[in-house]
């Protein structure tokens, strides 16, 4: 597993996900390029709808591209099988959804404990490591409590915890804070800063823009495409050349324009 | 791969919610698997009893009867199912062919009668007719208890009878000389049999409630045909039993025009049950099974179902923090094979208990036997596999992405 540092973890090239068929047919990510490099903290922003929860789970290879290239730490995801797929899931990444998803009849402990369920630690180390990462948390006076007998906060610090406690290189984190006061969004961002310290990559989806300053880079996104990157502020002009239209003009035009190419790019792949 | 206690403590967790559906879905399973181990502990049972009997004749005896394969389900809502008897390819000319190959030291043809046996005061409602050669006796170790044994000396319209039957028919086991009617016909008591105690027997005869006559009088109720059920042949000592009954079969063929119409036991085989009762109670409840095990089934796969879209969202978390397809279809296989095996063991407990039960009113013990656990025990694992794996691979198919969106 020891890649070197400069090699990207995550590399997107043109990557597309398309949903529905027919008249239906919608591009939730319509061409992201997007290089991640090991122990980056990026900070995803954009309008509902633009497609980042889409993206997250295609980086977490929870969703499979419908088109473009996906290389995870250099292996093309293409050609992972549903079974390796899985094992990435249950040793290098680590989910926090955006809304949260505990299972409900499953206390504390145990919600915490799932992943570790998945890779291989036996029964006595998971509660073990369960406990001691909510202890980190300041959650071990709630180990046995039902997900429902938590407050919202705590809620979403259990969820953290469980996508920590495999200790996955990479984390996910769809809207971690998303509605917590200012004062518990911090307390949250400390922790996720305290696990990039640490040397993990961490992508993370905010509407709040105060939390941007955790990050080590920002990327906006509009309409299933990455708008900004604080990290290639020429991408942006780049992209603009390419295109050059503006906002409006743009989402109609090119979103008839690419149904016809990809449609006829579609039929030419089979 | 998952250890099996992780299957296990995942499957406990799911099933500790919903347990009162969980334990009416068993319930399906538990009569299906109760019915087959009542079923295969009686059998059991008899067998055993027969068993012990034949076991007793000292492995000398072939039985010849005539072939059941003809026996269906059809014959179940037959009327008179005893009607196989009319037509019995036995006949008297078998039993002379039979009698004189090399090792055969005795045989004896069995007849049963219709109609009843009665005095002018008295018709027990439970008497069998049989017409048979004194040989009987020696073969199937009939003693009696006053009197003699019919004889080829004895003239015509004698009989001998059974302890019980002399006492329905006269008040007491003391009858020499009485007589008795069968089809008008007068029959004077010539001995008593010694009390038996088995109405389960390889001969398909309760002696205590039987009248022996000879052959002869069995004809002439049957214009002079001998209606053969059953022939028993006793071998003469160290003669090689399964040589004999090939020559015995063998003879057979040769006088039916090569027709296979009969069936020739030896050793174990004999004690295989063949009274009809027994057979259609035995069919009757293996129909009860399979209908439960599959009602039972379609409970389990119901179920499974159901926690199946209930958990939608569990599913797909727990595949995206790593459980494989693999390990889902497992997962849910492991829950569908939980219920059904408990169930199985709730039927096993539950068909010995059913079986005890019945063996108050019969005259024989269900037994215990390795086999019957087999079965069990294969009937709950796979009624668990069958109907669960259907559930289970839908469960695996679930998009994660769809899973986790849809329930909020
Ligand atoms: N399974 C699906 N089927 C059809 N359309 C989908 C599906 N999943 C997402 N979409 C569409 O893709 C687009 C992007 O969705 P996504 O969830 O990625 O947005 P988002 O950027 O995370 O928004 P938010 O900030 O509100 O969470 C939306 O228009 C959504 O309707
Ligand atoms: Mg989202």
């Amino acid at each position: 597993m020891a890649k070197p540092a400069n090699k990207p973890v995550i590399k997107m090239t043109d990557l597309k996900k398309r949903f529905g068929v027919g008249d239906a047919e919608h591009y939730a990510l319509d061409g992201v390029d997007l290089t991640v490099k090991k122990g980056e903290f990026i900070a995803i922003m954009g309008p509902s709808g633009c497609g980042k929860t889409t993206l997250l789970n295609i980086i977490g290879l929870l969703d499979r591209p419908t088109d473009g290239e996906y290389l995870l730490d250099g292996d093309n995801v293409e050609d992972l099988r549903s079974g390796q797929a899985a094992k990435i899931r249950a040793h290098r990444i680590g989910f926090i959804f955006q809304n949260f998803n505990l299972i409900e009849r499953l206390n504390v402990l145990e919600n915490v404990a799932l992943p570790l369920t998945y890779s291989g630690v036996p029964h006595m180390k998971r509660i073990q490591r369960a406990s001691d990462i909510l202890k980190g948390f300041h959650l071990q006076e709630r180990e046995y409590y039902m997900p429902w007998q938590l407050s919202g906060g705590q809620t979403q610090r259990v969820a953290i915890a469980r996508a920590l406690v495999n200790k996955p290189s990479i984390i996910l984190a769809d809207e971690p804070t998303g509605n917590l006061d200012s004062k518990s969004s911090h307390i949250i961002m400390e922790e996720l800063s305290e696990i990039h310290k640490k040397g993990n990559t961490i992508l993370m989806v905010t509407h709040n823009p105060n939390l941007t300053t955790y990050a080590t880079r920002v990327i906006t996104m509009l309409d299933g495409r990455i708008d900004t990157d604080t990290a290639e502020p020429k991408l942006h002009e780049n992209k603009n050349e390419k295109r050059p239209l503006n906002k409006s003009a743009k989402q109609k035009s090119s979103k008839k324009g690419a149904k016809t190419t990809k449609s006829s790019r579609r039929k030419a792949k089979k | 791969m998952l250890l099996l206690t992780d299957h296990y403590r995942v499957a406990r967790q799911a099933l500790d919610r919903s347990k009162t559906r969980a334990f009416l879905t068993m319930i399906g399973v538990a009569i299906g698997v109760a019915s087959i181990t009542a079923i295969l502990a009686l059998s059991g049972g008899v067998s055993k009893v027969i068993g012990r009997q034949v076991a007793d004749l000292g492995g000398s005896v072939a039985v010849i009867r005539p072939s059941t394969g003809r026996a269906s389900l059809a014959d179940l809502s037959n009327p008179s199912p005893s009607n196989a008897y009319s037509t019995s390819p036995l006949q008297e000319r078998d039993v002379t062919s039979i009698s004189e190959l090399l090792g055969v030291e005795a045989i004896a043809p069995l007849m049963t009668l219709s109609g009843s046996v009665r005095t002018n005061s008295s018709t027990p409602s439970e008497s069998t007719i049989v017409a048979t050669s004194p040989a009987l006796q020696q073969i199937s170790n009939l003693e009696t208890a006053d009197g003699q044994f019919i004889d080829s000396v004895t003239k015509q319209n004698t009989a001998v009878i059974g302890t019980q039957l002399s006492i329905d028919l006269f008040g007491t086991e003391q009858s020499i000389g009485q007589t008795f009617l069968v089809r008008g016909q007068s029959f004077t008591v010539i001995g008593i049999l010694k009390r038996l105690n088995q109405p389960i027997n390889y001969n398909n005869i309760d002696f205590d409630h039987a009248a022996i006559i000879s052959l002869e009088s069995g004809k002439l109720f049957n214009g002079g045909i001998a209606q053969i059920q059953q022939i028993n042949v006793k071998a003469a000592p160290n003669t090689n039993m399964s040589r004999l009954a090939d020559s015995i079969k063998l003879t057979l063929q040769n006088n039916h025009d090569n027709q296979k119409d009969s069936d020739v036991f030896i050793g174990r085989e004999i004690a295989q049950p063949t009274s009809e009762l027994f057979q259609f109670v035995s069919a009757v409840m293996a129909v009860i099974a399979s209908i439960s095990l599959l009602v039972g089934g379609i409970g389990i796969m119901n179920i499974m179902l159901v926690g199946v879209s209930e958990r939608t969202r569990e599913i797909g978390l727990r595949k995206a923090v790593g459980a494989s397809n693999g390990t889902i279809v497992s997962q849910f296989l492991f829950e569908a094979l939980i219920i059904s095996v408990l169930g199985g063991v709730l039927g096993f407990l539950g068909g010995y208990f059913i079986a005890f039960v019945v063996s108050l009113m019969i005259p024989y013990d269900p037994v215990f036997s390795w086999y019957i656990v087999g079965w069990a025990a294969t009937l709950s694992v796979g009624v668990g596999v069958v109907f669960g794996l259907y559930p289970a691979i839908r469960a695996a198919r679930k998009d994660p992405i769809e899973s986790l969106r849809r329930y909020h």
